[in-house]
């Protein structure tokens, strides 16, 4: 079907990619299609996956994410192109033969057996010696925390422990990529943070590949080594959290990650990377990573978080229409030129700025901050 | 900490004086049917198993007669030992049959399941006697099969032995309790998360093994359940012996029943009655023991 042969770094990843250089290829994903009866969702996929990384799909709901992650694990065939582990291409090999282990979002237990003989099941299907799989099942029980559960049954254990025992029984069988369907929806945020730690450690610990799939931004950026930030069956963007995070190449992107203000505008003047865009009567300075023409029409994007009081390169006058206390933040809507809206995040330092609502209120930001988006 | 919460859910639990649950007083028409049906004939039974049948009726004079006429005769003994034989052949019978039945119906997806349970509704919605008696016209000398083996030219002469024997026996009641078997297995089959099959698959399981080790265990309920009730409602049969059966494959409901319809005797058609259900009591008991009433009849998971 696909006569490419497999690219060890798809182009589009390339420079921003210093990972796969480095690092031999675990995951290598090369044109992928997918499609359910109509409906395509999955449109010409391709990503490397470095060894020992851990790499985030990161999307909304129903973007394909998911459906990558089952493809990687044998769930589901591609309708075209081709999926390599460790090198091997594992078209048509059923999951049994994968060296994969997944986690699934409903954590799939066993309810019938208790913790030990949930963990020892791989080992046992795949005909271990009986003292190598106590050792073995011990040895993944204390790495996730949980000695002393072994006779426990599945709905015994509170949430996080049964999460332990998921993660146990995977790694138990020593995958050589781990593959994570958004394991931590169902905790709650304090569990999730903990389990977020414990997910690192792990991954560092026993330095297997982690494929991580998640529609939560903070969680992907706190854990990930990469993120492939995903839309409608699509990658739109590759990259590392900081990367992802400080120059997001399209709308979709700067919206996703983090919380950010998107200007349109006409490029009004450009000196080499630094622009000057007219949005609707106010001039933004900002930054081009890539050179645009003068009169090209561009969206600037500021995060919440770059906005501070006062006069920057770009000073914003208008009036706060809405003011939220975060904790570290005051969070101000603020009504600018007739009937446009920003936000902007002012951190307190433990000193509350003394701003109200319908006050007359001058911000900025500086050009660095300010982000023209490439596509 | 945990002996701590434990401790004072016990207190908390002592504590709490005795009340009844809000609610308890709905199991009262259910309770009253139960003991109206239920008890009240069969402390009937168990009083007339201990008068005497005259050619004048009843004589209510407390005896053991019934019994010791039953025990002191091996004829009953042997009909007893065919009795259970019989009805625990069918039941694994009606499991060899009904698993992959289950299991099929199971497996499939959308319309196509909602027709196909359709279909293996579709028999029992006819009576019981019919559905027994439908396989005389079937096996009979001049039956259908006889018949289409004749016009085949398989055979010269009609077969005889087609009908009225124990296996005769074991076709009419397979067929006629397969649906109490097909049900709670396929109920339990049909409950069973497919994402447990993607787990056992993605942790090393080939299609055999994850039957094996997650498929079948988590069925077990579904399994018990059928075999009990089709274990009980087979020892208790009495109609597809009788259509089916002939003189060698005669069951303990069968000599039951001509002590009251054509004997007349009432009295040892109690006494046998008792004896069947005692033992049949005896058999749920140790099952009970062993899996837990609740799984038997409801086919409660874990």
């Amino acid at each position: 079907m696909v006569t490419a042969p497999a690219r060890i770094v798809p182009s589009h990843a390339a420079p921003a990619d210093p990972m796969s250089l480095v690092r031999p290829v675990a995951v290598g994903i090369v044109d992928v299609w997918k499609s359910f009866g109509a409906t395509t969702v999955l449109k010409g996929v391709s990503v490397t996956i470095g060894k020992g990384e851990f790499f985030s799909l990161l999307g909304p709901s129903g973007c394909g994410k998911t459906t990558l992650l089952r493809m990687i694990g044998g769930f589901e065939a591609p309708t075209a192109g081709e999926i390599r582990i460790d090198g091997k291409d594992v078209g048509g090999l059923p999951p049994y033969a994968r060296a994969t282990n997944m986690i699934f979002q409903q954590l799939a237990l066993f309810p019938h057996l208790d913790v030990f003989e949930n963990v020892a099941f791989g080992l046992r299907v795949q005909k271990h010696p009986k003292g190598d799989i106590a050792a073995k099942v011990k040895e993944a029980l204390a790495l996730v925390r949980l000695e002393g559960f072994e006779r426990r049954m599945p709905d015994q254990l509170s949430g996080g422990q049964r999460q332990r025992v998921a993660m146990a029984r995977a790694i138990v069988n020593e995958p050589s990529v781990l593959l994570l369907d958004e394991p931590l929806g169902a905790l709650d945020l304090q569990l999730r943070l903990q389990m977020h730690e414990e997910l690192r450690r792990l991954q560092r610990t026993l330095g297997n590949t982690f494929v991580f799939v998640t529609h939560d931004q903070s969680e992907a950026m706190a854990m990930s080594d990469r993120i492939a930030v995903m839309n409608a069956g699509e990658i739109i963007q590759i990259g590392t959290p900081e990367e992802i995070y400080e120059q997001p190449k399209s709308r979709f992107v700067a919206q996703f990650v983090g919380h950010t203000n998107l200007f349109d505008g006409k490029v009004v003047a450009a000196e080499g990377q630094r622009v000057t865009v007219d949005c609707a009567g106010t001039p933004i300075v900002a930054h081009a990573a890539r050179p645009v023409e003068r009169g090209s029409n561009v969206t600037v994007a500021v995060r919440f978080e770059r906005i501070g009081l006062g006069a920057k390169e770009t000073t914003i006058e208008g009036r706060v229409v809405e003011r939220m206390f975060l904790g570290g933040a005051v969070r101000l809507v603020i009504g600018y030129s007739d009937d446009r809206r920003m936000t902007a995040d002012i951190a307190t330092n433990g000193v509350t700025p003394s701003i109200a609502v319908g006050e007359p209120i001058a911000v900025g930001f500086n050009s660095a901050d300010a982000r023209v988006l490439t596509s | 900490m945990t002996a701590i919460t434990a401790a004072n859910i016990n207190a908390s639990r002592e504590a709490r004086p005795r009340r009844l649950e809000p609610g308890a007083l709905m199991i009262v028409p259910a309770l009253l049917w139960l003991v109206l049906f239920g008890v009240v004939p069969m402390i009937l039974l168990g009083c007339m198993s201990l008068w005497r049948s005259t050619i004048f009726g009843i004589e209510m004079e407390w005896n053991l007669d019934n019994y010791r006429t039953i025990f002191s005769d091996d004829v009953y003994m042997r009909v007893l030992a065919q009795t259970l034989r019989i009805a625990l052949a069918s039941t694994v019978l009606s499991l060899i049959l009904s698993y992959p039945l289950a299991y099929f119906l199971a497996s499939a997806k959308g319309r196509k399941k909602t027709a196909l349970v359709l279909l293996v509704f579709l028999p029992f919605w006819t009576s019981y006697v019919i559905r027994s008696y439908v396989w005389l016209p079937m096996l009979g000398r001049q039956g259908l099969v006889n018949q289409v083996l004749l016009w085949l030219g398989v055979v010269d002469a009609p077969i005889d032995w087609f009908l009225f024997n124990e296996g005769t026996v074991y076709l009419g009641l397979v067929y006629v309790y397969m649906l109490f078997m097909t049900l709670p297995i396929y109920l339990s089959l049909d409950r069973l998360d497919p994402k447990l099959v993607e787990a056992a698959n993605d942790l090393g399981a080939r299609p055999a093994q994850t039957f094996v080790r997650v498929v079948l265990p988590l069925s077990m309920p579904g399994v018990l359940s059928g075999c009990t009730m089709v274990f009980l409602l087979a020892c208790g049969v009495y109609v597809t012996p009788q259509l089916l059966g002939g003189p060698s494959a005669v069951m303990f409901g069968n000599i039951i029943a001509s002590q009251f319809l054509t004997s007349n005797n009432w009295a040892l058609g109690a006494a046998l009655s008792v004896i069947l259900v005692v033992l049949v009591l005896g058999c749920l008991y140790l099952a009970g023991l062993r899996w837990g009433l609740q799984r038997l009849f409801m086919g409660a998971g874990h």
